[in-house]
Parts: structure tokens; C-alpha cells; sequence
């Protein structure tokens, strides 16, 4: 029997949501459940299992434009969330490396690196922005103290701080990807 | 052209369906496109997310109804969504008779 279709709509859909974060059982139940009495409709309106299954898909629309309009609509929250420690999390760095008392790059380093990948690996779905976030305000507050507008100062300072904080995110980003794909596979 | 113009009432749609009582999804779509003539064509998946964001907002509550052949996620208006729908209903039809009087309608 040619269920197939839509079992095949629905482990993409899934997989898809999946991937974004989205996905969770109560939502697949209740697609399926739209899906099987949209194919029972059409056929008992004298449609042929494939069309009826077909019909169905085709007015659910894609897995691509559903799995967008749920991505924009859900978790808006955590978006912010994360968002908002990152800044918090950018400020206090900025804050602690602008001391006279602190010396210690690999430490400010290192935390821009970890704070942006935990950020990410949390969930964040776009790492650019947490790495901006996080990583912008260091170079600011640095170029606000020392009034120090020269070449370096303005772009390679800044560049490095984000480039570290880019790392950093992209990592965690990656990361999450993987052992999301690693466990689904299984 | 519809579809997108749609989009920014959805809510209103969907909110003004479940007054007239609970519904599962599947209902709520086919009673959307029954009561606008067809008019109101949606790809049925993206009123979902729509239907969970008005339950996050507690416009709306779910329950799973057991007693069908199926489960099914049925929906059904809160008291806030009730104060809500009764809102944007009165925004509608001050924007809707200003729109009008403006096109000549």
C-alpha cells in the first residue's frame, strides 16, 4: 500500500524538525493524524489511494515551507534568552579585560571561545549573531578606554576577538549538529 | 497574493473558528476554507505553528480527546482568548469600514 507516501512525508518532516530543534512527538502525532484524515477524505470523495495521498500532501504544503513557518513561529523565546545572556556574558568580558588589574589574554580568550560554543551548543540557531553578541564588546569598551583609533585598534583587535568568538560558536553550533545526527541515526 | 494577506489575520481567523467551539486542527482548516468560499487557501501545515504560538500565549488551550477513532490535539479558546478575539474583531471592523470608505466600497 502506498501509506508510504506519507510515512515518507513524515520521517522527512520529522528529520527536519528535528534538525532545528523542533521536533517533538505530540506535533508529529498531530500531523499524521491531519495528513491520514485529509488521504480519508479524498477518498471518500472517489479519489484513488495515490491521489487522495498525493491531494493530502500537496495542500499540508512542503516539508521545507512547514518546517520554516514552524521554526519562526515557536521558541522565539529561548532565542531571546540566549541572546540576552550572550550580551550579558560579552559586557562582563569586556568589563573584566578593560581592569588594569588583568593581564591575561588566554583567559579572555578562552572564555569568549567557551561562552560562544555553550551558547550555541544551548541552541542558538544563528552562531554570527552570538558571536557578535558576545565578542563585540571587548574591542568597543578597548577602543572607548584607550581613545586608541589607529589601524590596529579599530579593525585587526576587533576582527580577532570575533574571529575567536566565530570559532568558538561555530564550534558549539557544529557540535550540537553532530550528536543530534549521531543519536537519529542511531 | 491571498495566501500572504492572509498571514497577518490568521490569528483573527483561527481565533474567530474556535469561538464557535472546540475543534482539532484538521476541523479548524477545513472550516477556514469552507466559510471563505476557498477563498482562504492556506498550505494546511503552516496553520500548526500558528495554532501552537496562540496556545503558548495561552489564547488557547489543547487536550488530546481520547474517545475518537484517532487521537486528536483538540483546541479550544480561553478566556483571554475570548477578551482577545473580541478585541481584534473591533479593531477589524474599524479597519475594514475605514478601508471602505476609502476605496470606495
Amino acid at each position: 500500500m502506498k501509506a508510504n507516501r506519507i510515512q515518507a512525508y513524515l520521517h522527512k518532516l520529522r528529520h527536519r524538525l528535528w534538525m532545528h530543534g523542533l521536533a517533538d512527538a505530540d506535533t508529529l502525532a498531530e500531523v499524521e493524524g491531519h495528513l491520514l484524515e485529509s488521504v480519508e477524505a479524498g477518498l471518500s470523495q472517489g479519489l484513488r489511494l495515490e491521489e487522495a495521498e498525493q491531494c493530502a500532501l500537496e495542500r499540508f504544503g512542503s516539508v521545507k515551507i512547514v518546517v520554516r513557518t514552524f521554526e519562526k513561529e515557536r521558541n522565539n523565546n529561548m532565542q531571546k534568552l540566549l541572546l540576552a545572556i550572550a550580551i550579558v556574558i560579552g559586557l562582563l568580558i569586556a568589563y573584566v579585560d578593560s581592569r588594569p588589574t588583568w593581564d591575561d589574554t588566554g583567559i579572555t580568550a578562552g572564555t569568549l571561545l567557551l561562552s560562544s560554543g555553550l551558547l550555541t551548543f544551548l541552541g542558538y540557531r544563528r552562531p554570527w549573531l552570538i558571536a557578535l553578541a558576545i565578542g563585540l564588546w571587548t574591542p568597543l569598551y578597548e577602543t572607548y578606554l584607550s581613545r586608541n583609533f589607529s589601524l590596529p585598534g579599530l579593525i585587526l583587535f576587533p576582527l580577532f576577538v570575533l574571529l575567536i568568538a566565530c570559532m568558538g560558536a561555530y564550534a558549539g553550533w557544529a557540535a550540537r549538529l553532530g550528536i543530534r545526527k549521531t543519536f537519529h541515526m542511531a | 497574493m491571498i495566501g500572504e494577506a492572509l498571514k497577518g489575520h490568521l490569528d483573527l481567523l483561527l481565533l474567530a473558528i474556535l469561538a464557535e467551539g472546540p475543534a482539532h486542527g484538521y476541523a479548524v482548516i477545513e472550516a477556514l476554507r469552507s466559510r471563505s468560499g476557498g477563498t482562504f487557501e492556506l498550505p494546511e501545515g503552516t496553520v500548526y505553528p500558528a495554532l501552537h504560538r496562540l496556545e503558548n500565549q495561552g489564547l488557547l488551550r489543547s487536550h488530546w480527546s481520547v474517545d475518537s477513532a484517532r487521537r486528536k490535539r483538540i483546541y479550544q479558546l480561553t478566556p483571554k482568548g475570548q477578551q482577545t478575539l473580541a478585541k481584534r474583531q473591533e479593531e477589524w471592523k474599524k479597519f475594514s469600514k475605514a478601508i471602505n470608505a476609502t476605496v470606495g466600497i
